[in-house]
């Protein structure tokens, strides 16, 4: 396998900087998330970051298209869409599923989204292993591979002080040839894999929560929920959006926004019928949404064990909970 | 030029065309009728029955409303003002430049309700989605058995579509218009009373039943139908959620795992059976 | 099991069994050993789930307003922080006193859970910031106390002195250098709302956060519509403030927002005298009312 020493990774992203627009995780302004690298960023290859990379392909508000409105009349334009190729360096196995996740989402069922296909085109994908979980991880109770990506073009490898590089589409082959001379070729065994401290069996769940819509087990768990979109916006996976509008005079922007099911605007309808009214019914249709509706629509469940909910919920909604309380109902 | 469905799916499917109203009928108090064309007269995308629109006023916002009927170079949307986007529709004049997109929705089974004799049931502004069955019936006569419609809103002034309810349809061959307040006032001649009961007094015998109004109207018929021995396959609705984007992405208008702007809005009552009662 | 922790499942348990109420609100213990969330019993047996900790941090007093249109009675624990929520709602009309039973618990004071995580059960874990600058550590309102008035005297003991250091910092910038500081921390924010939907002072029906189609806010997450939101939060929140410090805990962020409403509380001090909020559920609001010695030098 080719590998690099760890100090020497910045000599790697410089000289793919020069061609491409790179992503790395890295801490900025006080929190870690894929940042546009530079000489001075503060690289962050410890832990996972806090931000998914959801956000380059989905970002929280994107414009659409912009228009004209005065009197009667009306002018639509579109913003050209971009072209350059970009790599985003490090993204943990957890997160390469989120994005295949999404790619279901965006760009199957009939139609395909622009936006997001576009920024998915001209992204090159090196995953980065795992080797020591963080206390919120639980990837592998997901059927996800830490050291193992879906979807990657380049998988990298966490090897101690070493990084290795394997490419596995032809793009990551290109890739890892401009990055050869810097690279050196040696025999490497995988670094095991530490224990996970957290885990949830989804074994049968989806079928079993098919008979659980009406079950009292949502009323107790939804009561310490304070309905904040934590959880859906830190989450590499949620992807519900709402459009909206920004007006200055005669000039508008239509933008499109990360919404989430726990807000009451989500589903209120004008005239002001809420089909999900309360905490309950918001609380059991996130649940359900990950757990049984998209495996039921797109064959794989919406969690990737990342933990970042589990993590940041002000009251400690905990997904793995939730599911051993599914299993044991 | 008009779009097909096909073809939608290959332009940015978010971004709507530009239209603009070529006619607007005030049905009641509350409800317009408005047509819209494209720029060059055309019709803005060729629906099916049943299928949905998203028509905006850009700097107002963008709803999802049922396509009521199409004419050749334009396609119908009946509107009641409830909310900020329908207020300000209501507010608009004949010229109107307007954003349009689509068609959304699987619409009604078409296919299937030929040959059949169909019962079309609709309360107030519920007759919308089903106008497009019946103008589609309507236009390809010999397709379809008998039509019998049975229509009821609160009051005369609230009925919508009259110039249907009174002149046109009524000549139609084989088709039976019933229509019906809820309460008895001056000028009215005809029927008073709830549409489940009129439903049920009337006891036409069809093949297929379209329905659609507020959900207490559906909640009251359900049991008519049922005892009237309908199977579940033919008792037919449209459902509405709160949509944005209109092509099963955003979320917001999942029941269950279905999305009512892809997979809706018209479900059988054997398909309802199986999603969670959540709409 | 601490003896605090036993008593609070005794009297849950009483309370619960004698029927005194049909829900105790108090904490357990979560995912990990820093994290201890509120918990729902509605059954004697369940009790033992209980626990107090230095990590039960959620202030319970803000679930008393799902239970606003409820029947029956809802108890709760309460730290000094807690009853000072649970004053401010009642003097706002939001909760009714006959309805709760306030369960109070004197508090030495909790720990930092992010400094846990990273420090390990085995560290020397800091008391949170909000802790150190408790001034009313023991519950103001209560029908029960764990403890009793031996447990008072080591939570008087245990008080330090408020200090507003961290404002004067930011005071001292330059008005660029702030507004850069302000910016630099709102544009991180996401708008999930955490801050606002923890906050015992948030208890509008209707926020005007969530009014995106009438246009108050955009829905755009962007600098402007970010500081719009954190000043309007802010001077909402400004006069009700507990100090309990939840909001800047449930940020996913980070994002300091304890600095902005105490840099409120300091101007209110400085503007219309000492004040405290939920001390006195009776009095007046300093936002709320005209008083003919109110500094006017605007006008």
């Amino acid at each position: 396998m080719k590998t690099i020493a760890k100090a020497k990774l910045p000599l790697v992203l410089e000289l793919l900087a020069k061609e491409y627009k790179v992503l790395v995780p890295a801490k900025f302004e006080g929190v870690t998330r894929f940042t546009p690298y530079q000489q001075d960023v503060e690289l962050a290859l410890e832990e996972n970051v806090i931000m998914p990379p959801k956000d380059i392909f989905f970002p929280q508000t994107e414009k659409m298209y912009k228009f004209k409105a005065k009197d009667k009349s009306l002018e639509i334009e579109e913003y050209p869409l971009e072209d350059a190729m970009q790599i985003i360096f490090g993204i943990r196995s957890c997160d390469m599923k989120s994005i295949d996740c999404l790619d279901q989402v965006f760009l199957t069922k009939s139609y395909v989204d622009p936006y997001y296909k576009n920024k998915r085109d001209r992204s090159i994908l090196v995953a980065l292993s795992c080797i020591e979980p963080m206390d919120s991880c639980f990837c592998t109770s997901m059927g996800i591979d830490p050291q193992k990506a879906v979807g990657a073009d380049i998988q990298a490898y966490d090897l101690g002080d070493k990084i290795g590089f394997e490419a596995i589409s032809d793009v990551g082959k290109e890739i890892l040839e401009k990055i050869s001379s810097l690279l050196t070729e040696e025999e490497v065994t995988l670094p095991a894999v530490g224990e996970f401290n957290l885990n949830a069996d989804v074994e049968g769940v989806p079928e079993k929560l098919k008979e659980m819509f009406d079950h009292p087990i949502w009323d107790d768990i939804s009561r310490k929920c304070l309905n904040c979109s934590a959880c859906a916006y830190v989450c590499p996976t949620c992807h519900c959006f709402d459009i909206a509008n920004e007006v200055r005079g005669e000039d508008g922007v239509k933008i499109r926004c990360w919404d989430c099911c726990m807000f009451d605007e989500y589903t209120m309808m004008a005239g002001g019928h809420q089909p999900r009214p309360g905490k309950k019914e918001r609380v059991r249709n996130r649940f359900l949404h990950k757990l049984r509706y998209f495996p039921e629509r797109y064959d794989m469940l919406l969690c990737t064990g990342c933990g970042r909910c589990v993590v940041k919920c002000p009251v400690n909604m905990d997904i793995t909970s939730i599911i051993r309380q599914i299993k044991n109902a | 030029m008009a779009v097909t469905a096909e073809q939608v799916k290959t332009i940015n499917p978010l971004v709507p065309i530009k239209g603009k109203v070529i006619k607007i009928v005030q049905e009641t108090p509350d409800v317009k009728t408005f047509h819209i064309s494209t720029m060059d007269d055309q019709k803005p995308f060729d629906p099916m029955p049943g299928q949905l629109g998203m028509l905006s006023l850009p700097a107002v916002g963008e709803g999802m409303f049922s396509i009521t009927n199409k004419g050749e170079n334009h396609i119908e949307m009946a509107i009641k003002a409830v909310g900020q986007l329908t207020n300000a529709l209501h507010e608009i004049e004949v010229g109107q430049e307007v954003g349009i997109r689509g068609p959304y929705g699987n619409g009604f089974p078409v296919d299937y309700c030929k040959g059949k004799d169909i019962l079309f049931i609709g309360g107030g502004i519920g007759l919308a989605p089903v106008r497009s069955l019946i103008m589609h019936c309507i236009k390809n006569r010999d397709e379809f058995g008998k039509l019998t419609v049975v229509y009821g809103a609160r009051s005369k002034a609230d009925l919508c579509f009259k110039e249907d309810l009174f002149e046109n349809w009524p000549q139609v061959p084989n088709m039976d218009v019933f229509v019906t307040i809820d309460r008895e006032e001056e000028g009215w001649d005809g029927h008073v009373g709830f549409v489940p009961a009129y439903v049920e007094e009337l006891a036409p015998k069809p093949q297929v039943t379209i329905l659609c109004g507020p959900p207490i109207m559906i909640k009251f018929t359900l049991p008519t139908l049922q005892k009237m021995n309908f199977a579940d396959n033919d008792i037919i609705t449209t459902l509405e959620m709160r949509m944005k984007c209109g092509i099963g992405k955003c979320g917001r208008c999942n029941i269950g795992s279905c999305y009512v702007c892809l997979d809706g809005p018209v479900f059988t009552m054997e398909q309802l059976k199986d999603l969670p009662p959540e709409y | 099991m601490s003896e605090i922790t036993k008593k609070i499942q005794e009297i849950a348990r009483e309370i619960l069994e004698k029927g005194e109420a049909e829900i105790v609100i108090g904490w357990e213990k979560g995912t990990f050993w820093y994290l201890s969330p509120p918990a729902f019993i509605d059954k004697p047996e369940d009790t033992q789930r209980l626990v107090w900790d230095e990590f039960c941090h959620n202030n319970l007093s803000k679930y008393l307003l799902d239970y606003k249109n409820h029947e029956g009675k809802v108890a709760i624990f309460v730290k000094g922080c807690d009853s000072r929520a649970f004053n401010r709602l009642l003097q706002d009309k939001q909760v009714d006193r006959e309805k709760v039973v306030l369960i109070g618990i004197p508090c030495t004071g909790l720990k930092d859970q992010d400094k846990a995580k990273s420090l390990g059960p085995n560290g020397d874990i800091p008391k949170a910031q909000k802790c150190m600058e408790c001034k009313y550590p023991t519950p103001l309102v209560y029908d029960y106390l764990i403890g009793g008035e031996e447990a008072l005297n080591e939570v008087a003991a245990t008080k330090e002195a408020p200090d507003f250091s961290d404002v004067k910092a930011v005071e001292e910038m330059t008005p660029d250098e702030r507004y850069d500081f302000w910016t630099k921390q709102y544009d991180r924010c996401l708008r999930c709302y955490a801050c606002r939907n923890v906050c015992p002072a948030c208890s509008c029906r209707e926020c005007i956060f969530d009014q995106t189609r009438i246009g108050w806010i955009g829905k755009a997450n962007n600098s402007s519509e970010n500081q719009f939101f954190a000043l309007t939060r802010a001077m909402h929140v400004a006069g009700r403030c507990v100090e309990c410090g939840e909001c800047e805990r449930a940020c996913p962020m980070d994002i300091p927002i304890m600095l902005l409403n105490k840099k409120l509380i300091k101007d209110i001090n400085e503007l219309f005298g000492k004040y405290d909020a939920g001390i006195d559920p009776e009095g007046k609001l300093p936002l709320g009312h005209f008083d003919k010695n109110d500094p006017e030098e605007f006008m």
